[in-house]
C-alpha cells in the first residue's frame, strides 16, 4: 500500500456533538454485537472541542442513552436550570414576558459548555476503540465509479499560490467502508456532495443565524448558577430576528451571546457591533459590571428546519446533525437532534456492516428511522416558524400562533424561503435607516464592556498558519467590486464577526477588498451571506482556526 | 548512506503559564507544554536530511518527567522513527552540566560515541524558552568531545562526510564545515515548520517510546540531579509584581518632552533597585557559622577579549568593568587576566590594560583570524589549568555562549548565562553549619524576564556570560600598568578538523529583530513619510554601537511600508528587545502580544487615549513628524548613550 493512505470501515468527519456520537454509538453497538471494526474520526480543530460552540442549553435524555454505561454525574455539564425567563428589552427598560412561549421551556435542562462535553464524549469513544485525529482537515472527497471510497486531508506547507515548499507534506487518503459527514453547519464537503448528488432537490433553502458569544468571569452574586435569560427586542426591534441569551455558570461564570438571523435586508447590518450595543442595556450591564472577558467567539445555526433537510443518504454515505439541518426553532436547540441523527445513522451503518452492503438501499434505513423519532416528532410541526419570521418580527409572530394552533401548517401551508445571500438589498433599495445610520453614536468601544472586533478576536484564541493558501476566496474580483462593494456597500466588513473582512480605499479613491484571513473564526458566515454567493469558504490547514476551551 | 540523527528535545510549558513550585524549581506538571519552539526548528532541520537521504534514521531523545512523552510522540507524528526518553526522579534538580552529561550518558548507551563507526549528527534547538541557556547542546558536545556549531539557521549534508552549516553570528553568518559527528544547535529562523500528517501520527500511535531511568544508562547518581550539579540557583524574586502605570512627559514643546523622556531612561531603574535591596536587608540576618573559604588555590579572574573585525569587541571590554566591581569586592591582591587570541592581535594588547586588565594574555596563530570554538577552547582550558583563576568571564555573544559551556565541561566548573549583574557574596550551609566565602553570585532575568535567579557555583572556576550591554565601559586609562605576555597551547589536529567556509558581516544591516537591544515601529499613524524618520532613528542608535532595528505594526505591513518579516505581533513575531519604542502605534492587543516581553516600552501618539500607553512605561504624545526629529538630534548629541539603555 502507498504510504500516503489509510483504512478504515468507518469515517467520521467532524468531532462536534454528531460525530462524537455516531462513534460513541457505533462502539457501543460494537461492544454489544461483538464487532471487529475500525472508526476513525478527524476532526479540523486544534483538539476536540476547540471549534465546538454553542450556548448551550442540552437536553439530557440523549446524553442518558449514549453514555447509559456510565456515570451519568460524571458527564461534565455545568448547571441545571434552575429558572428560565424571557425578557422583552426596551431602549432603555424590559418587560417581562406574562406568557411562556411555546417549545422554550428549558425545566430538566442543563446550562454546559458544549465544548466541554464534546472532550467527554471523545474521552469515551477512545476509551471504546475509535481513533480520533484532531488538527486535520478534511478537504477532499474521494470518489470512485461515482461512488464515495474516502476523503483526502489537506497538503500542508504550501505558499499562498499552492506551490509546495520546504516543508510541504501531502494529506493523507482515507479510504473507508462508509463515511459519516458530521461537519456542521454549512460543512464544505457536505455542500460538495450535496451539489454533487442533487441531495437538495425539492428542498427549501436552508436558512442561518449568526450567534456571537462572549464568556465572563463576574463577581460573585451577579447571576446565579442555572438561570437562564433569553431576550428579545432591542437592539433588532423589528429589523432582524433574533435574540439574545445570558446564562449563569458554575464559578461566577457567565456566556453571553446574540443570535440573529442572517435573512435581514440592511446591508450595513452587524451583528457583533448589535451585540455589544446590547451589552449596554442597563438589565445586561449590570449582570457584567466588574466582571472580565474570558473567550469570545461566534458561530452560524441551520435553522431552515424539516423541508431544508437534505436527503441524507448516498452510497458509502450519510449525513448527520448540523451538516444536515437538525435544529427546532423556535427553542433554538439542534444539539440533541443532531445527537439523535448520529444515533440512528450508526444503527443504519452497523447493519450496513453486518450485511456488508452499504449501498444507498441499505443506508436509506437511516433516512426511514429519521421520520419515525423523535427528531421528526420535534421538527416537523414547527416546520413553517421560521421562514414565517422572515416577514417581520410582527407579522412572523401573528403566523407564528396560527401555526401553533394548526399543527404547523398556519395560514399559508409550506413557505418557501429566499436564501440569505438574496435578502440583502442594495444601499440605494434599503428605504429605513440603516443600521450603521442608527447606532452610529454607539461606535466606541469602551473596551471594558464593550469591544471592537479585532479585541474579541484576540479572545477567540485564533490561529491560522501564514503559508497556506487563503481559505477566504472571492470568486469574481472585478464582479465583486463593481456589485458587492458599489452597490452593496461591501456588507461583508459588517456581517463578519472578526474582522476578516477590510475595504482599503486606494489613493485613487478606488475601492478594494483586503482579507485578513488568520482572523477567521470558522463561523461560515461569509460564505452564507454575501451577495450572490462570491465568497466562498474552504478548508484552511488542520489546527488552524479558534481554539474554545469553555464554549 | 548509513546515517543517523539524533535529536535532543525539550518540552516546555507556554512561557504564559510559568510558575514555580515551592520549592523554587520549576512545576512542569502544572503548565501547559509544547515542545520548544527552537526544538521544533531542529526537528524539522533533521526531517529536511531525511528527505534528501531517506535512508537516514531519524531518533529522538529528551530527558524530563513521564508528561515529555506528549512531545515525543509528535516527533514520532512528523517522522521520527525511534523515540528515548531519559526518566528518573533523581534527574531532577539537574543543572545545564548535569543535563548534558546524562544525554551524553544516554548516546553512549544508544551506541553513540565518537569511536562509534555508524556515522551520526546531534540535532538540538538553540536554548530553551524556560531555561534560555543555550548550554546543553555545547555541553553535550564536549562530553562526547566532539565538534559543534551553534545557533545555526541550516545545514546541509555533503557527501555524508560532512556538515556545512550556516551559523548566525552579530551582524552576519558563518559558513563552516564540520566532520562528523558532531552537534549542531538550531535557531528558529531556518525552515518553516512542517505539520504532521495523518498517516504519519497514525504510524507514530504504533511506535514505542522507550523509557530509561539512570541505571539502565550506567549514570551514577552522584552525577546528576542537585548532587551533580556544579551550579545551584539560591534564590529567584520577581523582576515586576505589577506594571507601573505610563510617565507620560509632560513638557511646553516636543523638545522638553524628549529632553526629559532621555532624563528619565538615564535615571536608573528604580523599581528593581528597591525590590533587591529589601531582599538583601531580609537576609542581614547571619548564623553565627565559621567563615569557610573553598577555593583552594584558585585565585583571579580571567575573562576573554573577543575580536570582531580586528577590534577588540564593545562586549568584552564592559566585561571588564564587572570584572573590576568584583576584583574590589574580593581583594586587591586579586589579578584581572585577559585572554586575547587570534591572528595578529599583540597590538590590541594595551587597550585592554587602559580598560582594566592587569595582564593579557595573547595567542596567536595564523590560523586563527576568526574565532573558532575548538582551538579556542582548547587554549583557555590548558591556560585556565595553568593558572587556575576563581572566576572566568565572557561576554554572553553567539561566541561566548558556546564557548564557555564548552570549556565549562572540561575544567568541570558550572556556567552562569546571560547574567546581568555579578557581585561576591556568601552561601550559609546550614547543614555543615558554615558559611562559604567567597562565592560569585551570578544574577540572572529568567523565566522571560519576569524574575531574577541568582546562582552560585562551588567548583571552581566559576563561570559566567554577561549580557552584552549591562555593564558600562569601564574608563579608558593609558596610563595604567600591565603586563603582556604570550602563550603557545599545544593544538591537536582536532582542535582544527571545523572549517570556515566564509564569514559575512555587515556594519549595521542584517541584525534581526530577534537579537536587536532597541526596535522601534511604525503604525498606521506613523506612515506619512513612509517610515521615514523611524529609519532615521534607527540609524543614530547604530552610530552609537547599539543594535538596532525597525518593525512596523500589521496596519503598516499590510499598507504595504514595511515587509511582513519586520511584522510584530500576534501574528508576526515576537521581540523582546531593551527598549521598544512604538511610534503612530494604536496598540490593538495583537501588537501588544508581539511586544510585551520587551523590558521597556516607550510610546509616541497623537491621540493620548490610545491602548498602547496603558502597556507603554514611557509616553509621549504628539505628533511623530514632530516628536522624532527632536529624537533623532537629541539622541545623537547625546554622550552616554550606555546610561540611557541601561535605564530600560
Amino acid at each position: 500500500m502507498d504510504s500516503n493512505t489509510v483504512n478504515t470501515n468507518v469515517l467520521i468527519i467532524g468531532g462536534g456533538p454528531a460525530g462524537l456520537s455516531a462513534a460513541v454509538h457505533l462502539a457501543n453497538l460494537f461492544e454489544e454485537q461483538q464487532i471487529k471494526k475500525r472508526i476513525m474520526l478527524i476532526e479540523k480543530g486544534k483538539a476536540i472541542g476547540s471549534h465546538t460552540l454553542s450556548g448551550a442549553i442540552v437536553v439530557p435524555e440523549v446524553f442518558k442513552l449514549l453514555f447509559k454505561d456510565r456515570d451519568f454525574n460524571e458527564i461534565p455539564f455545568d448547571t441545571k436550570v434552575v429558572k428560565d425567563k424571557i425578557v422583552l428589552l426596551s431602549k432603555k427598560r424590559k418587560i417581562k414576558l406574562p406568557f411562556p412561549i411555546p417549545y422554550m421551556r428549558n425545566k430538566g435542562n442543563y446550562v454546559a459548555s458544549l465544548s466541554q462535553l464534546c472532550q467527554y464524549m471523545a474521552s469515551v469513544a477512545e476509551e471504546k476503540g475509535v481513533e480520533i485525529y484532531s488538527g486535520f482537515s478534511v478537504n477532499e472527497i474521494l470518489y470512485e465509479n461515482g461512488r464515495v471510497v474516502g476523503a483526502k486531508t489537506i497538503d500542508t506547507g504550501v505558499d499562498g499560490l499552492g506551490n509546495p515548499m520546504l516543508n510541504f507534506q501531502e494529506g493523507t487518503k482515507i479510504l473507508a467502508d462508509v463515511v459519516v459527514f458530521a461537519e456542521g453547519v454549512r460543512g464544505t464537503l457536505t455542500q460538495a456532495l450535496v451539489r454533487k448528488f442533487r441531495l437538495d432537490e425539492n428542498r427549501n433553502n436552508q436558512m442561518f443565524s449568526l450567534g456571537c458569544k462572549e464568556l465572563w468571569s463576574v463577581p460573585e452574586g451577579r447571576i446565579k448558577a442555572g438561570k437562564v435569560y433569553h431576550t428579545m427586542g432591542y437592539p433588532l426591534m423589528n429589523e432582524a430576528f433574533g435574540g439574545g441569551f445570558i446564562y449563569g455558570l458554575k464559578n461566577n461564570k457567565l456566556a453571553l451571546g446574540l443570535v440573529v438571523g442572517l435573512d435581514y435586508q440592511d446591508p450595513t447590518f452587524d451583528i457583533h457591533h448589535a451585540f455589544q450595543i446590547w451589552k449596554t442595556h442597563p438589565f445586561i450591564k449590570k449582570m457584567i459590571q466588574g466582571g472580565k472577558l474570558l473567550e469570545y467567539g461566534a458561530k452560524t445555526l441551520p435553522e431552515g428546519g424539516y423541508y431544508a433537510i437534505p436527503k441524507l443518504t448516498v452510497d458509502n454515505a450519510l449525513i448527520v446533525g448540523d451538516a444536515a439541518g437538525f435544529l427546532a426553532m423556535p427553542a433554538l436547540k439542534g444539539i440533541h437532534l443532531a445527537m439523535y441523527s448520529a444515533i440512528l445513522a450508526a444503527q443504519t451503518i452497523v447493519e450496513a456492516l453486518v450485511k456488508n452492503d452499504f449501498s444507498e438501499t441499505t443506508l436509506s434505513a437511516y433516512e426511514r428511522a429519521i421520520k419515525n423519532s423523535v427528531i421528526y416528532k420535534e421538527m416537523y410541526p414547527v416546520r413553517n416558524v421560521r421562514q414565517a419570521f422572515a416577514d417581520g418580527l410582527i407579522a412572523g409572530g401573528i403566523q407564528f400562533a396560527f401555526q401553533f394552533i394548526t399543527g404547523g401548517a398556519g395560514l399559508r401551508g409550506r413557505l418557501y424561503p429566499k436564501s440569505d445571500s438574496e435578502t440583502t438589498k442594495k444601499l440605494k433599495n434599503y428605504k429605513r435607516k440603516t443600521f450603521k445610520e442608527r447606532f452610529k453614536n454607539q461606535c466606541d468601544f469602551d473596551k471594558e464592556y464593550t469591544f471592537d472586533k479585532a479585541t474579541d478576536v484576540y479572545y477567540s484564541g485564533v490561529h491560522h498558519d501564514e503559508n497556506q493558501v487563503p481559505h477566504l476566496r472571492v470568486s469574481d474580483v472585478a464582479a465583486f467590486n463593481e456589485i458587492n462593494i458599489k452597490e452593496y456597500g461591501a456588507p461583508c466588513q459588517y456581517f463578519c464577526p472578526a474582522e476578516v473582512y477590510e475595504i482599503h480605499t486606494k489613493k485613487d479613491g478606488s475601492q478594494e477588498l483586503r482579507i485578513h484571513f488568520e482572523n477567521c473564526v470558522h463561523c461560515k458566515t461569509c460564505d452564507i451571506k454575501s451577495v450572490d454567493n462570491r465568497i466562498s469558504w474552504h478548508l484552511p490547514n488542520g489546527d488552524n482556526g479558534p481554539d474554545y476551551r469553555y464554549m | 548512506m548509513k546515517l543517523t540523527v539524533i535529536n535532543l528535545l525539550k518540552q516546555v510549558p507556554l512561557p504564559s503559564e510559568m510558575r514555580m513550585g515551592d520549592d523554587g524549581l520549576m512545576d512542569r506538571t502544572k503548565a501547559k507544554s509544547i515542545i520548544n519552539i527552537d526544538c521544533q526548528f531542529a526537528l524539522e532541520a533533521g526531517l529536511q536530511i531525511k528527505k534528501q537521504y531517506p535512508d537516514v534514521r531519524l531518533v529522538v531523545c529528551s530527558m524530563g518527567p513521564a508528561s515529555f512523552e506528549t512531545s515525543l510522540r509528535k516527533a514520532l507524528a512528523l517522522g521520527y522513527d525511534e523515540a528515548y526518553l531519559l526518566t528518573d526522579n533523581k534527574l531532577r534538580g539537574s543543572d545545564t552540566y548535569a543535563t548534558g552529561l546524562a544525554l551524553s550518558h544516554l548516546l553512549h548507551y544508544l551506541g553513540f560515541s565518537k569511536e562509534s563507526e555508524e556515522k551520526f549528527i546531534v540535532l538540538a534547538g538553540r536554548q530553551s524558552s524556560d531555561g534560555d541557556t543555550a548550554h546543553v547542546p555545547s555541553q553535550v558536545a564536549a562530553h562526547l568531545g566532539v565538534a559543534q556549531a551553534t545557533f545555526v539557521e541550516k545545514i546541509q549534508l555533503q557527501d555524508g562526510e560532512y556538515l556545512i552549516a550556516k551559523r548566525i553570528i552579530e551582524g552576519g553568518f558563518q559558513e563552516m564545515k564540520l566532520p562528523l559527528p558532531c552537534v549542531v544547535s538550531i535557531t528558529p529562523t531556518g525552515v518553516s515548520l512542517r505539520k504532521p500528517s495523518l498517516y504519519t501520527t497514525i504510524k507514530a500511535k504504533e511506535k514505542k517510546i522507550t523509557r530509561l531511568g539512570i541505571a539502565d544508562i550506567n549514570l551514577g547518581v552522584e552525577n546528576i540531579g542537585i548532587s551533580g550539579s556544579p551550579t545551584i540557583v539560591v534564590k529567584v524574586v520577581d523582576m515586576l509584581s505589577e506594571h507601573a502605570a505610563v510617565r507620560i512627559m509632560q513638557g511646553a514643546d516636543e523638545k522638553e518632552k524628549v529632553k526629559k523622556l532621555l532624563l528619565a531612561l538615564s535615571e536608573k531603574n528604580d523599581d528593581n533597585q528597591q525590590k533587591e535591596e529589601k531582599q538583601q536587608e531580609e537576609q542581614k540576618e547571619i548564623p553565627d557559622f565559621p567563615m569557610q573559604d573553598i577555593r583552594d588555590d584558585y585565585r583571579g579572574i580571567l575573562t576573554w577579549a573577543e575580536v570582531v573585525n580586528q577590534k577588540i569587541s564593545r562586549s568584552s571590554i564592559e566585561i571588564l568593568s564587572a570584572a573590576r566591581q568584583l576584583q574590589t569586592q574580593l581583594d586587591n591582591e586579586t589579578k584581572i587576566t585577559t585572554l586575547l587570541i587570534g591572528d595578529k592581535v599583540k597590538h590590541l594588547a594595551e587597550d585592554l590594560i587602559a580598560y582594566g586588565a592587569d595582564e593579557v594574555v595573547v595567542v596567536e596563530d595564523n590560523r586563527l583570524q576568526e574565532y573558532q570554538i575548538l582551538p579556542f577552547t582548547s587554549a583557555f582550558v590548558q591556560y585556565i589549568q595553568k593558572i587556575r583563576p576563581e572566576i572566568v568571564l565572557f561576554a554572553a555573544t553567539t561566541a561566548g555562549r558556546e564557548l564557555a559551556p564548552r570549556i565549562a565541561v572540561y575544567t568541570g566548573s558550572g556556567v552562569t548565562a546571560d547574567c546581568t549583574d555579578l557581585e561576591i557574596g556568601y552561601y550559609i550551609n546550614r547543614k555543615k553549619q558554615i558559611i562559604n566565602y567567597p562565592l560569585l553570585h551570578s544574577h540572572r532575568p529568567t523565566y522571560g524576564e519576569s524574575k531574577l535567579a541568582t546562582i552560585l557555583g562551588f567548583k571552581f572556576p566559576q563561570i559566567s556570560t554577561a549580557r552584552p550591554g549591562t555593564f558600562s565601559i569601564p574608563l579608558h586609562d593609558t596610563s595604567r600598568q600591565g603586563k603582556i605576555t604570550t602563550f603557545h597551547p599545544s593544538w591537536k589536529d582536532d582542535d582544527f578538523c571545523v572549517s570556515l567556509l566564509q564569514t559575512f558581516r555587515n556594519e549595521s544591516g542584517l541584525q534581526n529583530l530577534f537579537d536587536a537591544d532597541v526596535i522601534v515601529s511604525g503604525g498606521r499613524g506613523a506612515t506619512v513619510d513612509n517610515l521615514q524618520l523611524i529609519k532615521d532613528l534607527i540609524e543614530v542608535f547604530r552610530q552609537k554601537g547599539v543594535k538596532a532595528d525597525w518593525g512596523a505594526s500589521r496596519v503598516a505591513v499590510d499598507a504595504g511600508f514595511a515587509p511582513y518579516t519586520r511584522q510584530v505581533g500576534q501574528t508576526g513575531i515576537t521581540v523582546r528587545p531593551k527598549c521598544y519604542i512604538a511610534v503612530g502605534i494604536s496598540g490593538a492587543i495583537q501588537h501588544i502580544a508581539g511586544l510585551k516581553e520587551a523590558e521597556k516600552i516607550i510610546a509616541i501618539d497623537e491621540n493620548p487615549k490610545a491602548s498602547i500607553f496603558k502597556y507603554a512605561d514611557y509616553g509621549i504624545v504628539g505628533k511623530y513628524q514632530d516628536v522624532l526629529p527632536e529624537f533623532i538630534e537629541q539622541l545623537s548629541q547625546c554622550e552616554n548613550i550606555d546610561a540611557i539603555l541601561s535605564g530600560c
